[in-house]
């Protein structure tokens, strides 16, 4: 176990804590409630173990279990949990499981006292990655609601009893290879539904802070009106993340009673007026700008080029035109983790916004 | 072909924020003064940096001091880096401090009225500020008067059709009943009450808002909140400070007026009322006037009884030596003045008969806190009797400030093969749960306040009705002044206030 990240001292100031990857102590599979207990009795008296969530991370990308550390890290400095990081190769020619386990533990407040939480690492090859349900059954804290974030593609046939089991499902549809079939696995996912499962698309989480903008353009007595007279849509997004685009779009349609129009490249409003969109390919962020012309009004948001701001822009004939800075929302994964863990609820726009885009998905 | 106009935003379903206020300028009146720099412009620029101010949103400072927009601005920014929530980025300060500028006038000078409604016209036109104005009374409050004369007689507080005028109202509302009605009549001789905002930032603390919540979303707790289960309930507001360069203005109010008239009366009320008919503004503040009418006067003798009063003397805060009130700058030496002030108050209704309030608030106390603990019946004595064991009560308290949230104490077996007995605390705090800030009260206020939310500002029947009840306190006082008990400084209060409450076989909670 790295004592260190593990069990630091007051005063280390560990709110964000940076290690090459260590997973930590290793002990037996059976014997990991036993070894976590014996981590606590161990500790000094400034240090509370606290937990208010399961937080699973399911990987099969071996160079990404740094990283994968340190948003578990970043997301316990303010959700203390019990993590469970699983790093699985199902095609690994000899079957072994191994666990370790650590602690995250953060300052709380300004005084010496410091919240931790305990993360159990699982490394599982060949066989053993089918052992994955019962290695999460068996390690949950009991009555704590369980978030996975899934980050790799969904297997097919999906294991029932383990997604009936998950509260939040997080995964992030801009790492898709193939996100027409992903976002089909995710439709059965939300229709075969009835536990109340809460499925949460990390890419629909950055893209908040562009409908909030958005929305702010036309709270207006004299902009939203102009929603109904929407005559086309220009996007702006980097190669390959099509579907970030498409995913606003879908809600924005959603939002204005649009349907797709088969074509692939507009959409159809109830009085079937059609409104053609495009993306262009544009090296940066994922989204970068969106253009809407109604009529002489043109509206545009575009992201500022640190990423952390939008200039929203509106030019209106009669009017003056206006200008605003708007917050962009941070970028980093821990940072769109954090924000998706602190809302509650559903996203019932999600599912509306997927079932808009799924025709446009192939074209 | 365009299709049917659309009545209401509908990118706005399914976002956490609520719809963005309307257009509009804010003017400040006292805009040089402390509340601007330390929490109206803080809580402007967070909110700015949360994406929740309008595009169109003008920041008008009114003050006496002549300087440019430049120089107000400047000062603005130091203000703001100094006391923000978030910190200051450079890119949206700029954007930000673009709507602000500074308009020089006296406050009595009808002529400065005139020359804001001109910039007013001028900013609409400029800003597409759309005509909505929220005037802030953030001046002392013997400028009241003659601001919002001036505001009624240049015609800005009556708003062009389709536009809106509201005020809003810093506390003191008034020092006594007499006064606060005069306040009232003044403010309504201008604006009318769906216009008017009086802001108790109590009111706009998360805990606070929490508290209905708790009591009405939770079905552990709503059953036990009446006499049957709990015993007697404790409101405390402590804080270190000692009058901090308010002299002249506290010795005339002291802790009675300053404190529970309107923050710990408020808090009780949020404690004691019955649920609400709906969310709405005058659902809840109806309730809350129910419970203030059912407060048990004190008046006369009873006063003494139930009312301790005390003032700090010399003493030690935080290891350093600090002076007597009386030896305080621009404090009258012979003053009688209470810098602390414990009440038992009763609520002379069904669900909370027998059941005492006991408020306490006190300046030059050993730490800061405002809370309100909740203490349940003892468990019969008779089961653990035996052991010789003493079970504490159950405790349930809602810390309003500072780290806000939840604790429960209850008692627990220590592990081992005897018997024994021990309370254990289950706490739940803000920070932790919900691992985001939480904005600062003004924020949320000024928010609701442009979206002409009035649930958390206090109605004038509920600013009337304190005063009354705190008016007949200060009547019994005026008789006689050999009551006012002297405490250390670094000490929780005057003995006298312990007594209050052992005669109710009962201690302060150690905060």
């Amino acid at each position: 176990m790295n004592s260190s990240r593990a069990m630091p001292q007051p005063g280390d100031a560990c709110n964000s804590v940076n290690v090459t990857f260590d997973p930590g102590l290793p002990v037996e599979i059976g014997k990991i409630e036993k070894e976590l207990g014996h981590l606590w009795e161990s500790s000094d008296d400034t240090k509370t173990r606290a937990s208010l969530i399961n937080f699973i991370v399911y990987t099969e990308d071996t160079e990404s279990l740094t990283a994968d550390t340190e948003v578990i890290s970043a997301v316990a400095g303010k959700h203390a949990c019990r993590a469970i990081l699983i790093m699985a190769n199902p095609h690994a020619p000899v079957s072994e499981a191994k666990a370790w386990i650590s602690a995250h533990c953060h300052l709380a407040g300004k005084g010496e006292r410091q919240i931790c939480s305990e993360q159990i690492t699982f490394r599982l090859d060949g066989d053993s990655a089918h052992a994955l349900p019962n290695i999460v059954f068996s390690h949950l804290d009991s009555d704590l609601p369980l978030c996975l974030w899934w980050k790799a593609e969904f297997p097919e046939p999906l294991d029932e009893k383990l997604w009936g089991w998950v509260d939040r499902l997080i995964f992030d549809s801009s790492t898709w290879k193939n996100p027409a079939h992903q976002f089909s696995i995710i439709r059965h996912l939300s229709s075969s539904d009835t536990t109340g499962r809460v499925l949460c698309d990390l890419d629909w989480t950055r893209l908040h802070a562009w409908r909030f903008a958005l929305a702010g353009m036309f709270d207006h007595a004299s902009a939203f009106p102009c929603l109904s007279r929407v005559e086309s849509l220009r996007l702006q997004c980097a190669p390959g993340k099509r579907t970030t685009g498409l995913l606003l779009l879908g809600w924005l349609a959603s939002r204005l009673n649009w349907k797709p129009s088969g074509e692939g490249d507009s959409f159809l409003t109830a009085d079937g007026t059609a409104i053609p969109f495009v993306i262009d390919d544009v090296p940066g962020p994922n989204l970068s700008l969106l253009s809407i012309h109604c009529g002489d009004a043109l509206f545009e948001l575009e992201l500022a080029e640190s990423g952390d701001f939008f200039e929203s822009r509106i030019h209106a004939p009669g009017t003056r035109d206006t200008r605003q800075i708007l917050p962009a929302g941070r970028s980093k994964i821990a940072d769109t983790l954090l924000s998706e863990l602190s809302r509650s609820g559903r996203h019932p726009l999600y599912t509306k916004s997927l079932e808009l885009i799924l025709p446009l998905l192939g074209k | 072909m365009p299709t049917e106009a659309l009545r209401t935003n509908p990118l706005r379903e399914g976002l956490t924020s609520r719809t963005m206020p309307d257009p509009c300028t804010l003017v400040i009146f006292g805009a040089t003064g402390d509340l601007t720099h330390r929490k109206l412009i803080p809580a402007l620029y967070n909110l700015a940096a949360d994406g929740a101010l309008p595009p169109a949103i003008s920041v008008v400072g009114f003050a006496r001091r002549d300087k440019t927009d430049e120089v107000f601005r400047t000062e603005l920014e130091a203000a703001a880096r100094k006391f923000s929530r978030q910190s200051l980025n450079d890119e949206l300060w700029k954007s930000f401090a673009s709507c602000v500028s500074y308009h020089r006038s006296e406050f009595d000078k009808f002529e400065g009225y005139q020359d804001l409604a001109r910039k007013l016209d001028e900013l609409d036109a400029a800003r597409g500020t759309c005509g909505n104005r929220l005037f802030y009374l953030a001046a002392s409050p013997d400028q009241f008067e003659v601001i919002l004369e001036n505001l009624r007689k240049s015609g800005l507080n009556k708003a062009r059709e389709g536009s809106w005028a509201r005020v809003i109202v810093e506390k003191p509302f008034g020092t006594d009943l007499p006064s606060a009605r005069g306040l009232n009549d003044l403010v309504q001789n201008a604006f009318d009450e769906s216009q008017t905002y009086r802001i108790d930032h109590y009111l706009g603390k998360e805990t606070a808002q929490n508290i209905m919540v708790l009591r009405f979303a939770n079905s552990i707790f709503e059953a036990m909140w009446n006499s049957r289960y709990i015993d007697h309930v404790q409101i405390t507001a402590s804080e270190p400070l000692g009058v901090e360069g308010r002299a002249g203005y506290y010795d005339k109010s002291g802790a009675l007026r300053d404190m529970v008239q309107n923050h710990l009366l408020q808090l009780l009320c949020l404690t004691a009322m019955e649920p609400p008919a709906g969310l709405d503004a005058d659902s809840i503040r109806d309730e809350k006037v129910k419970v203030l009418r059912s407060l048990r006067p004190l008046t006369g003798d009873d006063v003494f009884k139930h009312v301790i009063r005390g003032q700090y003397s010399a003493g030690a805060i935080n290891g350093k030596r600090v002076a007597a009130y009386r030896d305080e700058l621009n404090v009258d030496p012979g003053s009688t003045t209470e810098t602390y002030v414990a009440l038992e108050v009763n609520v002379d209704n069904w669900r909370w008969a027998g059941v005492p309030f006991f408020i306490r608030v006190g300046k030059r106390l050993p730490k800061s806190g405002t809370e309100i603990a909740i203490h349940f019946k003892s468990v019969p004595p008779v089961l653990f009797k035996a052991t010789g064991e003493s079970i504490d009560d159950n405790v349930l308290v809602i810390r309003i400030q500072p780290d806000e949230g939840i604790s429960l104490r209850m008692s627990a077996k220590m592990p081992g093969s005897s018997l024994r007995i021990e309370p254990v605390k289950m706490d739940f705090h803000y920070g932790t749960s919900f691992g985001k800030a939480t904005p600062e009260a003004y924020e949320r206020l000024l928010l609701d306040a442009m979206s002409g939310d009035p649930t958390l500002f206090a109605r004038r029947d509920e600013v009337e009705e304190a005063w009354k009840f705190v008016d007949a306190i200060h009547a019994a006082w005026a008789t006689r002044s050999d009551d006012l008990a002297f405490y250390s400084s670094g000490s929780w209060g005057p003995g006298e206030a312990d007594e209050l409450i052992t005669r109710h076989a009962s201690t302060w909670r150690r905060l």
